[in-house]
């Protein structure tokens, strides 16, 4: 059987449909991922995590990455979420900035530490049962 | 006649005793500052050499929030805490601390005194060792090794 333009087999079709569907597959997102935590007087004042999805091709060198085995199948969001201990760990080990000052006045003291991980983009790769995300710096 | 007798006699024992104690003092031979060199430097800080590596300890201290709902909450926010303190320690550690003092004295008091110290580092790969939590107060322990290597590159 011939295509409509009598050149190509129809073999063709489902090679190229299955190209693409693996393309698909493995094709990794990439997602912009930024943390900071602010401690003052050594209690926990404020937090804040977040994720957006990377709306150009981010560029850099992979480095150590983290699985997360997500059996619920939940978005990245969510997983994230849920695993919040684990990731927020990961990501201390990737590197924090740490600004902290204290200022003494009148024998009083206060003191602020802020800890940062800078706006980074992680290459996400959802698989089954698990999520591998790979920072790229 | 009498007094200035008097005052004289007054003024020539203290002359002679002010002659007495000059000759009692010994004078002694101060040897001159010398400028630091290797040998009499007081090693303080280490210094990271090639095949050496660095290993800093360090105990970060936070304290749980008044207004949490649990005690699991509790200890979550105050390791939080700790963690970050354990992080300025190793920055404090390694980077230096910039320090600025003012005081402010009016009329021989001091009205006014502000002493601010700061301190701006990225630390990678610190691990926590141990953890306790105890009466509100979360005490993490945090190592660091520091390598050559690391830095060279």
């Amino acid at each position: 059987m011939r295509s409509r333009d009598g050149s190509n087999t129809l073999l063709c079709r489902p090679c190229t449909l299955i190209f693409f569907l693996v393309l698909t597959l493995l094709g990794s997102d990439e997602y912009l991922i930024s943390y900071r935590y602010v401690v003052k007087d050594a209690v926990l004042y404020n937090e804040n995590f977040l994720l957006s999805k990377a709306m150009r091709k981010c560029s850099g060198t992979p480095q150590k990455e983290i699985t997360i085995f997500n059996d619920k199948h939940l978005s990245l969001k969510k997983l994230l979420s849920d695993t919040s201990g684990e990731f927020i760990f990961y990501l201390h080990k990737l590197g924090l900035d740490v600004e902290h000052r204290v200022i003494q006045n009148n024998m009083q003291n206060s003191d602020t530490t802020i800890l940062t991980l800078h706006t980074t983009c992680f290459k996400v790769d959802f698989n089954e049962d698990f999520v591998i995300l790979t920072p790229l710096r | 006649m009498k007094n200035s007798f008097f005052l004289t006699a007054l003024l020539l024992s203290s002359l002679a005793f002010a002659t007495d104690s000059v000759e009692s003092t010994e004078i002694i031979d101060m040897p001159e500052a010398t400028a630091p060199t290797a040998s009499n430097v007081v090693k303080n800080d280490p210094l990271l050499q090639e095949n050496f590596n660095i290993h800093l300890s360090v105990i970060g201290q936070g304290v749980a929030p008044m207004n949490t709902t649990s005690p699991a909450q509790a200890f979550a926010l105050a390791k939080r805490a700790a963690i970050a303190d354990g992080y300025r320690l190793i920055a404090e550690k390694i980077k230096g601390v910039k320090v600025e003092g003012q005081d402010t004295i009016k009329n021989m008091m001091v009205k006014r005194s502000i002493v601010r110290t700061y301190v701006h580092a990225m630390v990678q790969n610190a691990n926590i060792v141990e953890t306790n939590f105890k009466d509100g107060l979360c005490e993490v322990e945090m190592e660091v090794t520091l390598s050559y290597a690391d830095l060279a590159r």
